[in-house]
């Protein structure tokens, strides 16, 4: 700590403190214009000025000078003001000065400081600029006339999203902002550059004009999407969400938000949202009323075990978790799963058996507190971008180490110093058995894990394990799977992550089984900054799992419920939300099971693929409209709140099963807090948690874990053959799950499906970029545009599982690899 | 005082009155003459063939009586104009704060007074209705 004077005021402050953080501290404000908490200090715009008496009153930046031992500074001095004023005017000799039809007005910190500052004239002239303006691309507008050269867009770009899109061009007054060779914008689309531009040069195309800043009411809540939970702020006008908003304070992520969270809200108040309920008579389906719709269902309930039900984890807490009290209490059936059943397997099968519960044993927060980070699969990236950002900013500035053991390569590949592994597609289980088997081999593991359970077993395991059999298998050679082993146990805090999904079907109990032996073995549990984490799919996976809304006991998983469905053991099948005739694998046994079953009732927002098969449709709200709690991957309970009315007739699905739960002689509590209530009193780690609690910032609910050590079976994984290549698939980034083509902003940059194929097997096949290929597997064929990227290895193709028009299962049939031929 | 005297200065008054000019207007075959500054109707201003206004928003957000709408839009040339103007002449009172607060002068309130309809649909104003001719 130091003690300084600032403004005749005695304050203490961190070691590491400028003099802008300091009076920041202590509720004194210095004006600033190119600082953000977020970003390394930069001093570009001279906003911050202040006077220090130590160095003879020169007028020095608040923000880039470290406050040291006694320093006496003045903030406000008429010196400072009128220095600060001749910033300003000159800042606006160029500006545009067209507030009026200008987006950011209302919330510009220029036009802010010009008003406190009362700059009203100007005593100097100058042209002003004549530079193009970007009204093509469909997310990003830019004005660079407005631009104050601030440089936080070039510089959270770059230090943050690590994209590196943007950057200062030309010298001197021509000094503007631009991309590569004054190209286009194609990046990521995150929107960062956006949020942090104190101006309006960076624009929000999609809410282009749509309304004023002050008009908008903000409504805090949580993102849609995926299990990240980033928070987020809604901007509403006349019950439409127009816009999400930033705010630096919210979060974890600091209102970072990738282009889902940020440009992905649209579906929210489609047009193309059902609006009243829909029972099938004569076999169309016809507008209804919900006691109409809800009595059918009721009746069709009353089944017991031949009714079968599969939600999305994108539903509450309290919804999740009165869904199943309705179907075991008053349907009595344990037929009931979600995410396709396996992708919540590595949670709740894998760190069940080796933590003893089903949750990871580290946070997001651990990333950046971390030495070094095992990333399996560089498509962590994709599936969790904000994710992505920690991991970026722990390499770039904690100098974390990072190692990425993947089929492919991906952006976190290109991170400083990053190590990349690339294994052979489907072997990842091999290759963390070969790492555990070097542990021990190598006597690398702590002395702890000697006494665990399971450790004979597992070295017994693992002694079968030959050097030639591994780098066969993987591709790996033995030498590099040491060299991993070794970096990660001498780290004296190491993190795993690992993403799971409908497409990651490799990602199995075992593989989460045999990360959490190597966080084991090693003794890397319980500390911070260290352990595994398992990032969940969907924006409340964790909480599906947490409320138990999964097959146990004698219930069917969600595969074994579609062939119950064809089989005619499930008569009647309730879907809330779920996808499956686009997100389950194999499209044609999932439709044959639709087909089949006597009696759908799909809860919906959307006349999805599946919602189109049913017998009943009933209209459902979407996150912007209800209240309850979300659970994100690293069990942070985030509580959401209505930002907007319902949406024509809709209800919230947790209405909708209570009104069953009535009809069927049950009650419900009132209340989505009631019901949260009885949910924290049965759920480990959530005893201490209320709505009341939750209201403001959400709470970790947290994990206590028992280590045993698992043995966990590799197969052999399958191998190409000439003429084949093997498909492996997954998330892109600009989607989650199905829900994302519905939101614009994912759909301007990424609209289509498409294969992902490396320079060499492109060039082999005669193709490149865009053409149309047909992709044939065991289960069928299907038309997709080509990539060509350089992360593929070669041999390997890359498809992402989000879109209807293209539907990937049609030749998936869920194995983690599949053998394809392309054809032109 | 004498009693009659103030009866006196009464008629006085009165038949002073009876041959003056008479203030009374005999509207509506007879039409006041409307001030420069009156309130009353307002109009949009229009130049270079299109209205003046960029639907900046601003008065939507000063009007006391909350009556203006505005959404803006983006023409070809990607200016932002009022995709809809309206303003909701029941619960106008003609303050003219909306004229005040308007950056680019592109309202004004006209002499129109006589703003008498049969439905109340009729006292919207729209844009076509409120562009100066
Ligand atoms: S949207 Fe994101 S990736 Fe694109 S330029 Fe802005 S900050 Fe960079
Ligand atoms: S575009 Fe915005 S954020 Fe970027 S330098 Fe200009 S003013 Fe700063
Ligand atoms: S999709 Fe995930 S990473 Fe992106 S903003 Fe939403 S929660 Fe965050
Ligand atoms: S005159 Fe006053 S009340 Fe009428 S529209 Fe203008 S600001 Fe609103
Ligand atoms: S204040 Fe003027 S420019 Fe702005 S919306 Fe109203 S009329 Fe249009
Ligand atoms: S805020 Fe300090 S120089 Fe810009």
């Amino acid at each position: 700590m130091v003690n300084l004077t600032i403004d005749d005021k005695q304050v203490t402050a961190p070691k590491n403190a400028t003099i802008y953080d300091a009076a920041k501290m202590n509720g004194i404000s210095i004006p600033i214009l190119c600082h953000d908490k977020k970003l390394k200090p930069f001093g570009a715009c001279r906003m911050c000025l202040v006077e220090v008496e130590q160095m003879k009153g020169r007028q020095i930046p608040a923000c880039t000078t470290p406050a040291t031992e006694g320093m006496i500074i003045r903030t406000a001095t008429p010196d400072i003001i009128k220095a600060r004023k001749m910033v300003l005017e000159l800042l606006l000799l160029n500006h545009p000065l067209d507030c009026p039809v200008c987006d950011k007005s209302g919330d510009c910190d220029l036009q802010n400081l010009t008003y406190e500052y009362k700059v009203n004239s100007n005593r100097f002239t100058d042209e002003k600029f004549n530079h193009e303006i970007d009204y093509n691309n469909p997310l990003i507008e830019r004005d660079m006339n407005r631009c104050v050269l601030c440089g936080k867009c070039a510089r959270i770009c770059d230090e943050i999203v690590s994209f590196g899109a943007l950057t200062f061009i030309d010298r001197g007054i021509e000094t503007k902002i631009g991309c590569e060779f004054e190209d286009g914008l194609n990046c990521e689309f995150c929107g960062s550059c956006i949020s942090v531009c104190p101006v309006g040069s960076l624009l929000a195309r999609p809410f282009k004009h749509k309304a004023r800043f002050w008009a908008m009411t903000k409504h805090k809540s949580v993102c849609g999407y995926c299990a990240t939970g980033c928070n987020l702020t809604l901007g509403v006008k006349d019950n439409k969400v127009l816009t999400t908003i930033y705010d630096e304070d919210q979060g974890f992520h600091k209102g970072q938000l990738c282009v889902r969270g940020r440009f992905g809200y649209q579906f929210i108040n489609s047009a193309k949202r059902l609006t009243k309920p829909l029972v099938r008579k004569n076999g169309v389906l016809t507008e209804s009323t919900w006691d109409e719709a809800l009595e059918v269902v009721a009746v069709r309930l009353k089944g017991g075990t031949a009714v079968g039900a599969l939600a999305t984890p994108r539903l509450t807490n309290e919804e999740l978790s009165l869904f199943k009290q309705l179907l075991v209490e008053k349907v009595g059936t344990s037929n009931f799963d979600h995410s396709a059943g396996y992708a919540h397997a590595a949670l709740t099968k894998g760190l069940v058996s080796s933590f003893g519960t089903a949750a990871s044993s580290a946070t997001i927060l651990d990333i950046q507190k971390s030495d070094f980070l095992l990333v399996l699969k560089s498509d962590t990236y994709e599936t969790h971008p904000v994710v992505g950002f920690e991991i970026n900013m722990a390499v770039k500035n904690k100098d974390v180490k990072l190692t990425i053991i993947s089929d492919k390569r991906g952006k976190l590949s290109k991170l400083p110093d990053a190590k990349t592994t690339v294994h052979r597609p489907g072997s990842e289980l091999h290759l963390i058995n070969a790492i555990a088997k070097a542990l021990i081999d190598e006597n690398l593991i702590d002395e702890s894990a000697r006494t665990i359970s399971g450790f004979a077993e597992l070295t017994a395991a693992l002694s079968g394990l030959t050097a030639e059999a591994v780098t066969e298998y993987t591709g790996v050679s033995s030498s590099e799977i040491k060299k991993i082993a070794s970096e990660y146990a001498t780290a004296s805090k190491a993190l795993i992550i690992f993403p799971v999904g409908q497409a990651y079907t490799g990602h199995t109990a075992a593989l989460a089984s045999a990360l959490a032996n190597l966080s084991i073995l090693t003794g890397k549990n319980g500390k911070e900054g260290a352990g595994v984490l398992c990032l969940s799919e969907k924006n409340n996976s964790q909480g599906a799992v947490d409320a138990g809304f999964y097959s146990q006991g004698n219930g069917l998983d969600a595969l074994q419920i579609l062939d119950g469905c064809t089989s005619g053991s499930i008569k009647t099948l309730f879907i809330a939300g779920e996808n499956p005739l686009v997100s389950y694998p194999n499209r044609t046994k999932v439709k044959a099971a639709l087909d089949a079953v006597e009696f759908l009732v799909v809860s919906e927002l959307f006349m999805t693929d599946t919602a189109a098969m049913a017998d009943v449709v009933l209209p459902v709200c979407s996150f912007a409209e209800k209240e309850g709690t979300f659970t994100s991957s690293d069990r942070r309970v985030q509580y959401i709140k209505p930002a907007i009315r319902k949406i024509g007739q809709c209800k919230t699905d947790y209405e909708v099963f209570s009104l069953l739960l009535s009809k069927l002689g049950g009650t419900a509590p009132v209340t989505a807090a009631a019901q949260f209530d009885v949910l924290a009193s049965k759920t480990p780690g959530y005893e201490k948690l209320s709505f009341a609690v939750l209201r403001k910032d959400g709470a970790y609910a947290p994990v206590s874990i028992k280590p045993v050590l698992v043995v966990t079976k590799a197969e052999k994984p399958i191998a190409a053959e000439p003429g084949n290549l093997l498909l492996v698939t997954g998330s892109a980034l600009y989607h989650s799950g199905t829900l994302s083509q519905y939101g614009e902003g994912p759909m301007h940059v990424c609209p289509e499906g498409y294969i992902e194929f490396s320079r060499t097997d492109a060039a082999s096949l005669k193709i490149v970029e865009n053409d149309l290929v047909t992709v044939t597997s065991e289960s069928g064929s299907l038309q997709l545009k080509v990539k060509v990227s350089l992360r593929i290895p070669v041999g390997v193709v890359f498809a992402p599982y989000h879109f209807a028009a293209s539907s990937i299962n049609t030749i998936w049939n869920g194995a983690p690899v599949t053998k394809v031929s392309v054809t032109k | 005082m004498n009693p009659i005297t103030p009866i006196i200065n009464g008629m006085k008054i009165t038949l002073k009155h009876m041959f003056m000019k008479p203030v009374t207007l005999q509207y509506p075959t007879e039409r006041p003459k409307v001030s420069e500054r009156f309130r009353g109707l307002h109009g949009l201003k229009v130049a270079h063939s299109k209205a003046k206004c960029v639907a900046c928003y601003l008065c939507p957000t000063v009007c006391p009586a909350k009556c203006i709408t505005v959404e803006a839009g983006e023409d070809a040339n990607h200016d932002k104009y009022a995709s809809v103007y309206e303003i909701d002449m029941l619960r106008c009172i003609f303050c003219g704060y909306c004229v005040e607060a308007c950056p680019v002068d592109a309202l004004k309130m006209t002499g129109e007074f006589e703003l008498a309809n049969y439905t109340r649909q009729d006292f919207i104003y729209s844009k076509e209705r409120l562009l100066e001719k």
